[in-house]
């Protein structure tokens, strides 16, 4: 038996004795995942859909307007292929090693990935070390994912060298397809920044009304380095968006922010931050807004290990039914284990401000444009606060894609108030 | 006080705020063009009638009425009686937080533009007027590219308010202690924003307890608000009268 046939069969196995998430599982209490079977491409309406359109480009890589791209070394991988399938795999934890042991309860979608998975991205950016590379200069890229069959399990893997900065926005939109059958995503992605690294990485998931998708994004960052990550997500028939970020070197700066929009659909966003090491810096901030029936969950864990002196740690979450019933659930959480740090969280409930609402409304704009005008101002404030340097926000046109993204929701939001 | 031809036109109103009886009655008519000056002592209801004017949900209208241009005011909707021509400037104005100045002005008027049968301003066009206009009233014009009203001063915001009463242009404002925060040279630009718009037919209702400021606007009438009634009207003696005596001691005046 080939070895990539092997580790495929080893994950079933896995999965097959282990089971899938329990439905007490802790982090997965609101709102439980569809079964196993799902994810693993097993059920009737996941067969037959390999066909065109459907099949997609996978991972792409684009330029973003004119701005310099740097040194990028990006290999596209076949996960079944023996020597390929090890090249994707390699230096990510094992299904049965000490990294395994992280992911918690997520872990059965880690075995059902790396049963399903066909293909994968692995980027280097910056290229070799040395005094070819220029480590000043920042890399600009955008990398597109559309999906390339109705159950799929995508890998992508993004190495940034020592003091290299790159800017890369990330999107996975299926407005652009004809094809509207429903798919299923389990995504894994592993991002290791090096020493003095940093990424500023804007997250977009807008899926189809039925598709059912999970990601699951992995950080390292190395002594100093920082990572910045901003999403911009859209609720389906199930949405999970989690990120697992490990701050195991001094100095190492996380910044998170999550904008998240359910009308009538499904969306969680667990962000599990790992303080390991001292004077490492955190900040969480979502801004979810529900209407209709939907069911929206943002999970926030930040671990302060007793090796992480001076850590300095922050988590704010909003949530704001904007129309019907929908059901929020926000949910900060800190444990901390060193008495020598810095910690404040909160969760805030409720409506848009009243005066700011009335105050609009007074200068003449209707109630729809005074909401979407607000919450579109909380939008682009959350985004400015995520990232140190604004100029990511001005290269991709945040506030075309703020408004189209809010306007998309309250238009929703709206009709399912109506029905 | 019935004109039949006044611009605005409240009769025996009264509001409650918070199961509390805030305006008892009042009556008031402001023709178009005129300058009506209201004063009255702190709680006597002059925000009450601003904001319920302008159709605030906390403030329940138990009785009376009001009528704007011809219209039955107090059954509009907020954004209908801003677009119908009705400005009122907030005490203390909210922020808006990542909501940038210009683009929210900007929103704003083209709302209101589109209601009276004007073509929206582009950015551009916008931009030009509301730096100039900013000029004027000695508003920073970087305030323009902020969001509205976020680490304003008093004075930032009240000259912010001015900026929008400028732009929108309005049938009738309402001031609401537009001169509280402002120095010298604010005030001094209220009086001159408030002559240039009465020339071009704005009405106001101006609310200030500060007599040189309401010389400064040569009122057609000063109205005393106590108690959530209309007290007494009169011209400029009125004012004066009350800037020297005081709320208390004149209404010990009026009860002799």
């Amino acid at each position: 038996m080939d070895s990539a046939r092997a580790d495929i069969l080893a994950a079933r196995h896995r999965l097959d004795t282990r089971g899938w998430i329990p439905r007490h599982a802790e982090a997965f209490r609101h709102l439980p995942p569809p079964a196993a079977e799902v994810w693993l491409g097993d059920t009737p309406a996941a067969i037959g859909c390999e066909a065109h359109p459907l099949a997609g480009a996978g991972w792409t890589l684009h330029p973003i307007g004119h701005s310099p791209q740097g040194r990028v070394d990006a290999r596209w991988l076949d996960a079944g292929d023996d020597l390929q399938r090890a090249e994707l795999f390699a230096g990510l934890p094992t299904l049965s090693g000490a990294g395994d042991a992280g992911e918690g309860d997520a872990a059965p979608f880690a075995w059902a990935h790396r049963t399903l998975c066909r293909q994968g991205l692995r980027m280097r950016i910056g290229g070799a070390p040395g005094a070819e590379r220029e480590a000043s200069s920042t890399v600009w890229l955008q990398l597109r994912h559309q999906p390339r069959s109705a159950a799929e399990a995508p890998l992508l893997v993004i190495e940034l060298l020592a003091g290299v900065h790159c800017v890369l926005v990330e999107t996975h939109d299926r407005q652009s397809l004809d094809c509207r059958q429903p798919i299923v995503q389990n995504l894994q992605a592993h991002v290791r920044l090096g020493e003095r690294a940093t990424l500023q990485h804007l997250r977009i998931a807008t899926p189809g009304p039925a598709d059912r998708i999970a990601h699951h994004l992995h950080a390292r960052l190395g002594r100093g380095a920082r990572y910045e990550q901003a999403l911009i997500a859209a609720g389906s028939g199930y949405h999970l968006q989690r990120n697992v970020i490990e701050l195991h070197a001094e100095r190492a700066v996380s910044s998170s922010a999550g904008l998240l929009l359910a009308a009538g659909s499904v969306l969680e966003h667990q962000v599990r931050i790992s303080h390991g090491a001292a004077r490492t810096v955190s900040a969480i901030e979502d801004l979810a807004l529900a209407s209709g029936a939907a069911r929206m969950v943002v999970n926030a864990h930040t671990r302060i290990a007793p090796s992480a002196s001076e850590a300095d740690v922050r988590q704010r979450l909003t949530g704001i039914p904007t129309g019907g019933q929908p059901k929020l659930v926000l949910r900060p959480h800190l444990e901390i284990h060193h008495d020598q740090v810095q910690a404040t969280h909160g969760a805030t409930w409720g409506a848009l401000p009243e005066d700011a609402m009335f105050y609009a409304r007074q200068r003449g704009l209707d109630e729809r444009s005074a909401r979407g005008l607000i919450v579109e101002g909380m939008a682009g404030a959350l985004m400015q606060r995520c990232f140190s340097d604004g100029r990511l926000l001005e290269a991709v046109g945040i506030d075309r894609l703020l408004r189209a993204a809010v306007d998309r929701h309250l238009a929703v939001g709206q009709d399912a108030g109506h029905g | 006080m019935t004109h039949p031809e006044a611009l605005l036109q409240v009769r025996d109103l009264r509001v409650d705020v918070a199961e509390r009886h805030v305006l008892k009655s009042v009556s008031l008519a402001v023709p178009a063009g005129a300058l009506l000056v209201l004063m009255g002592a702190n709680g006597s209801g002059k925000s009450t009638l601003g904001l319920t004017l302008a159709g605030h949900p906390r403030y329940r209208v138990a009785g009376g009425s009001a009528r704007f241009a011809g219209q039955d005011l107090l059954a509009l909707s907020p954004e209908a009686r801003a677009r119908a021509g009705l400005f009122v400037s907030f005490q203390a104005p909210p922020e808006i937080p990542g909501v940038k100045n210009n683009l929210f002005i900007r929103t704003a008027l083209n709302a209101v533009r589109e209601a009276r049968g004007e073509t929206p301003l582009d950015a551009f066009d916008f931009l030009g007027d509301a730096r100039a206009a900013a000029t004027r009233l000695g508003l920073p014009e970087a305030m323009l590219g902020r969001p509205v009203n976020d680490g304003f001063s008093g004075g930032e915001r009240k000259r912010n308010e001015l900026l929008q009463l400028a732009l929108l242009r309005p049938r009738l404002a309402v001031l609401d202690e537009v001169d509280s925060g402002m120095d010298v040279d604010g005030v001094r630009a209220v009086v001159q924003l408030v002559r240039a718009l009465r020339a071009q037919g704005t009405a106001f209702i101006v609310v200030s307890h500060y007599l040189q400021l309401i010389e400064s606007l040569a009122p057609d009438a000063v109205l005393w608000l106590d108690q959530g009634c209309i007290a007494e009207t009169g011209g400029m003696a009125l004012a004066t009268e009350i800037a020297r005596t005081g709320f208390v001691r004149a209404a010990e005046a009026l009860e002799a």
